[in-house]
């Protein structure tokens, strides 16, 4: 690797630990500051919070551009040619032949290093057996080990274009345990530098959204209207400041797990981001609700997270390496996890022992294979691969609220807006999509296919909810839960960028949509409930189309037909994320059947659609429906307006230009090797119980890109009408649709039962169990207990007579006794001299009459 | 005369002077009581002498008796003219201040 | 009888009958005149036992020093009537007993007492002889037959002693005693006048 190459690496270290650190800092201040030093009446920590998370947008954004300088913008220029070509190139897919038929001999032969066949298929052939000395330098693995500082980059053999980088080191080594080490490492590629600009961006719009929806909090007394006491609403001292440390910090452990560079210390802030998603939601401790909804977040949580710990043992045991990327150790390089499972051509190679069961092999950064000292092969057996990527899935349910575990987020709306705004689009939930993408080279296809149908199942069910849902904040949460469903399907179908994608999209238009409506709740003064609302767009118009734009975006609305010069759609950025994963689906269901992976998605942009709109309408549309709370209603500030206004801008045009636009080729550029041609699994192991899956590559994908989305933004165009229809102009009572199908409407408005059947399947028994425990505790151990405590009275009583009666009696005895002698002999004492002589006299008789007596002689 | 008749005459006085001591309550008259006891202890030792291989051992612990008689006297004299100051009586009876 | 056995019981009638008088007296004045009489008659006692010097020196001392001061002590104490210090019959009664049964125990036990044996070898009722006064170092009735070696003991001589035949060695006087009794008189000299001075509580203007 070349000086230059270093060089970058060193500097997007530091501007991207600049761009974490901050906010850690800022946390600190305000925690030490906040309270005593600038008072309650002070936004000092707000400007703090939002200066440091600016500045790590700048330094995110910088550093952005530093990766794109440094690499001539690669990725930028060349994935066009790639996309087009790789299908080509890809021996697996026929239906791919006819659009890059011309490519495949240059794509071998390496003609031109710009356009360039996909890695796959070609790698291993043109670089070892075809032995072209031309492209020798780019065949070898490209792995340089940093002189200084433990900097490290891998550079993945792309024969054909400018390697991928990425950048991989050391921070600090926290301890070490023979040939394992836990540290904090990081991992830059593209995908962090898009996560860091992303998160720091929408975080903080939000943080300057929150200046103005938290100024309520600048009190000393703050009402809660909520709690009731028993003398009237609870008064409490104001929180501005804590709010916004607590803010600080969750971005701190949102960005320290995008940086990461090992799977622990993502744990590490994994558990740190539900700690403070903990504090945020229950940010109103003293509501009932609230508290209760922070502690189910944290258990359910926990649920997935114990998922997450059986796949890190199960990593730690048979890998003994938790670091993501290749690093140098003792002179070699240390290969990481995924060059230990796909080597560097993206393929497993698997290995059938005698016994039958199927092993992976591990491989070294340059494709060798690992070897234990005795000569055999380094391998872990195939379905314990398959269960620690189930494990480390496992978390990722918790964390994006996935089917089984999606009930905690509705819930959490507990929280002031500007933090499910938070939790919605940036840190928490994205920190689950995101640790499948990263961890993405580690799962095997049926670990895939599991993703793939929890997100189905995750976006349509939470689509469904979403319908009858009226509080404004549970509908965006529900949708969120889908949307979440979809970026999880599109990462299970294969198509990896698909679905990062659509959570970089979504985040921008969730964000503006929950600050939207987080407006729309400042100006109606805390009313959630859209039945209330209605007619809203004339008091707050900002608002109101801001909103519209998220909807919009989310919907996946365009305009049909109409095609801007590259030939892509006119829509918003929710359209062209949102078809690349329908489009994916769809591939997948040709490739492989399984139907409903495609046709749930396909229903869920309908649904989506309706319940966008639905949304809408009710809160902006039509005529007041609470006269009153239409009256109070008014715009917000433009501290809070502002960031909507910038926000919908990106919410609208962040995607511009669809899949072959920037940010999917920044996206793409990440894309593990593995999925970048499509994956084929190995069929001569099919018999020792591996699924027979093939991943889509990019041109099948492309083949029914408008076969799909064609489909989809039909769905969506039906279910925006059916808003309009329903809400718009109220053609149709939405009440007597109700009533009509009200087992239905009960049905959802129960959610599916799920918290109920949660409820009875796990807190009933837990609590029959714990009665069980309690009632043996009082029983039986307390039981004991008393007797024990009673019959150590008793015997205490006893001794308390024994000792009052026997000892203390023996003892006053003695001196009442004495005392008596005492008395009775001091009589005798008269003090008179005569009396002492005539006692004399009598003694001295006295001793003579008994000496006669006793001694006659 | 035999040695037990002086004895006898010691051995009356003695109790005389006991008997004195035990029922004056003048102080002056316990005084006396004191002389008699003592003067029938010098009988005695003066019998002894005369009768005894004591010899004049005796007499000289006799001498000195009387000398420490009269010493004696002296001081029990200055006692009670002391306590006849403090409690313009002569009353040993009044002297009850050890009493338990 | 003898000469001396008459003297004998005319003194110690006296002796006796003038100490049983002191008990009996209720009159501290009278007590204190058969005191005399007793103490007089006991000196009798005592050169009819062969002790001039301690007869004599009992007459000076007592009867002459001793009595005189106990006058004196009468007469100071007794100021105005004689206050009634009546003993009660109770105590008479007890006192009565006790010194029957003291005198009883003295008598008997003077009397069980076998004397000749245990002064076997001594000139027990015997006239006081010329020889045998002189080797117990006893001086001829003419000379005063105890001052001289009177003096000598206190001088811390022992002729009596060491003139005896067969006698070696030397024995020892009284002198020191002799010295710590005349210093020991001095001591109470002042002890008593420092005792006796005046020092009334009540002062002249409130009698």
């Amino acid at each position: 690797m070349d000086p230059q190459t270093v060089q970058i690496g060193l500097t997007l270290k530091w501007l991207l630990t600049i761009a974490w650190l901050l906010p850690l800092l800022g946390f600190v201040v305000e925690l030490i500051g906040g309270g005593w030093v600038w008072g309650r009446y002070s936004k000092n920590a707000a400007y703090l919070s939002v200066i440091c998370i600016v500045t790590g947008f700048i330094c995110s954004f910088t550093a952005l551009m530093t990766w794109g300088n440094g690499t001539n913008w690669s990725a930028l220029k060349d994935h066009g040619a790639a996309h087009g070509d790789a299908h080509g190139a890809t021996p697996a897919h026929t239906e791919a032949g006819a659009h890059g038929a011309a490519k495949p001999a240059a794509a071998a032969h390496g003609h031109d290093d710009h356009a360039k066949p996909d890695a796959h298929a070609a790698k291993d052939g043109a670089a070892k057996k075809d032995d072209h000395a031309k492209h020798d330098d780019h065949a070898k693995p490209a792995t340089v080990a940093a002189p200084a500082a433990g900097e490290h980059a891998v550079v993945e053999a792309h024969h054909h274009k400018d390697p991928k980088v990425v950048f991989t080191g050391l921070f600090y080594r926290l301890a070490q345990f023979g040939s394992l080490d836990i540290s904090l490492s990081y991992y830059i590629d593209s995908l962090t530098l898009v996560m860091f600009t992303m998160v720091t961006f929408i975080a903080s719009c939000i943080h300057i959204f929150a200046i103005g929806y938290m100024s309520e909090e600048l009190t000393d007394n703050y009402a809660d209207h909520q709690v009731h006491t028993s003398h009237g609403h609870l008064h409490r001292p104001g929180r501005f400041h804590r709010f916004f440390s607590f803010l600080s910090l969750f971005c701190f452990s949102m960005l320290g797990l995008v940086l990461a560079g090992n799977i622990f210390q993502v744990f590490i802030f994994w558990e740190l981001v539900g700690v403070c998603s903990y504090f945020l939601i229950g940010f109103y401790t003293e509501r009932k609700s609230a508290s209760n909804a922070a502690n189910k977040a944290f258990i359910m949580n926990r649920v997935g997270d114990f998922g997450f710990l059986i796949g890190l043992m199960i990593v730690w045991t048979w890998f003994g390496n938790f670091q993501f990327g290749d690093l140098p150790a003792d002179g070699h390089t240390q290969p990481g996890l995924f060059s230990m499972v796909r080597g560097n051509d993206g393929q497993m190679k698997l290995h059938v022992p005698e016994s039958g069961k199927a092993e992976v092999v591990f491989k070294n950064q340059d494709n060798h294979i690992q070897t234990k000292p005795n000569g055999e092969q380094r391998t872990i057996p195939y379905w314990l691969l398959v269960a620690a990527g189930l494990g480390v899935f496992g978390g990722c349910i918790g964390k994006s609220a996935q089917f089984p575990l999606q009930t905690w987020l509705p819930d959490a709306m507990e929280g002031p807006t500007p933090v499910s705004a938070l939790v919605h689009s940036a840190t928490m939930v994205a920190a689950g999509v995101y640790l499948v993408g990263r961890f993405y080279p580690m799962f095997t296809p049926e670990v895939l296919l599991v993703i793939a149908y929890i997100g189905a199942i995750t976006l349509f069910l939470a689509a469904t909810i979403a319908v009858v849902a009226t509080d404004i904040k549970k509908v965006l949460a529900y949708s969120t839960i889908s949307q979440l469903g979809y970026m999880m399907l599109g990462l299970g179908l294969g198509g990896w960028a698909a679905g990062l994608f659509h959570l970089i999209t979504h985040a921008f238009f969730k964000s503006l949509m929950f600050l939207a409506s987080g407006s729309v709740i400042y100006g109606c003064h805390h009313v959630q409930e859209m039945p209330q609302m209605g007619g809203l767009r004339r008091k707050m118009p900002l608002t109101a189309y801001t909103m519209l734009v998220g909807v919009i975006a989310i919907a996946g609305l365009a305009i049909p037909y109409v095609t801007l010069p590259g030939g892509d759609p006119i829509a918003f950025s929710g359209y062209h994320s949102k078809d690349a994963i329908v489009a994916t689906a769809l591939t997948y269901m040709k490739l492989n059947g399984h139907y409903l992976l495609f046709f749930l998605p396909l229903a869920g942009a309908g649904i989506t659609a309706f319940y966008m709109f639905r949304l809408w309408f009710y809160t902006f549309a039509g005529e007041p429906r609470d006269k009153e709370v239409y009256e109070h209603a008014h715009e917000s500030p433009w501290v809070m307006v502002g960031p909507l206004v910038v926000l919908s801008f990106f919410a609208a045009f962040c995607a511009f230009g669809g899949e072959s636009g920037i940010l999917f080729k920044l996206l793409l550029d990440s894309e593990p090797s593995s999925v970048a041609g499509g994956y084929v699994a190995q069929t001569e192991y099919l018999g020792q119980g591996l699924l027979n899956l093939k991943l889509p590559s990019h041109g099948a994908i492309h083949a029914n890109h408008a076969q799909a989305g064609t489909l989809a933004l039909i769905m969506a165009f039906v279910g925006a009408g059916c808003a309009y229809l329903v809400y718009g102009v109220r053609w149709v009572n939405a009440a007597e649709i109700k009533a009509q199908f009200s087992g239905i409407h009960q049905f959802l408005i129960n959610k599916w039962g799920f918290d109920e059947f949660y409820d009875m399947l796990f807190v009933r028994p837990t609590h029959v169990v714990a009665g069980w425990c309690s009632a043996i505790d009082r029983v039986i151990f307390d039981g004991f207990l008393h007797s024990t405590a009673k019959a150590a009275i008793k015997v205490s009583d006893w001794d308390r007579k024994f000792d009052e009666t026997i000892v203390d009696g023996a003892v006053n005895t003695v001196g009442i006794w004495t005392f008596a002698i005492g008395r009775s002999l001091s009589v005798v004492q008269t003090g008179r001299m005569r009396n002492y002589v005539m006692f004399i006299a009598v003694g001295l008789l006295s001793i003579f009459a008994l000496l006669i007596m006793f001694f006659p002689n | 005369m035999d040695l037990s008749s002086y004895l006898l005459v010691g051995a009356v006085l003695f109790v005389a002077g006991v008997v004195c001591m035990a029922t004056k309550r003048n102080g002056i008259g316990v005084l006396m009581g004191v002389e008699l006891v003592l003067n029938g202890a010098n009988i005695n030792f003066v019998a002894f002498a005369n009768y005894t291989k004591l010899g004049l051992d005796g007499q000289v612990i006799s001498l000195f008796v009387i000398v420490m008689a009269a010493a004696e006297a002296a001081v029990a004299l200055a006692i009670a003219l002391s306590f006849y100051n403090n409690h313009l009586t002569i009353d040993v009876d009044q002297a009850n201040q050890l009493q338990g | 009888m003898t000469g001396h056995q008459f003297l004998f019981w005319v003194f110690a009638a006296v002796t006796c009958g003038g100490a049983i008088a002191v008990v009996l007296t209720q009159n501290v004045v009278r007590m204190a005149f058969w005191l005399i009489v007793s103490l007089g008659a006991s000196a009798g006692l005592f050169f009819l036992l062969n002790a001039d010097f301690v007869g004599t020196a009992q007459l000076l001392v007592y009867v002459g020093g001793t009595l005189v001061l106990l006058v004196f002590g009468v007469m100071l104490t007794a100021s105005g009537p004689f206050s009634k210090m009546q003993t009660r019959p109770g105590e008479l009664f007890l006192a009565g007993i006790v010194a029957f049964l003291l005198l009883g125990l003295l008598g008997s036990s003077v009397c069980s007492v076998d004397w000749d044996r245990v002064v076997a070898s001594t000139n027990a009722g015997q006239p006081i002889t010329t020889h045998h006064a002189l080797n117990q170092g006893y001086n001829r009735p003419e000379e005063g037959n105890t001052g001289h070696p009177l003096g000598m003991a206190f001088l811390g001589m022992r002729p009596d002693r060491d003139l005896a035949p067969g006698t070696k060695t030397l024995s020892t006087g009284y002198l020191l005693p002799f010295e710590i009794a005349s210093v020991h008189l001095l001591v109470v000299l002042i002890g008593a006048a420092y005792l006796a001075r005046a020092k009334r509580r009540i002062h002249p203007n409130e009698s």
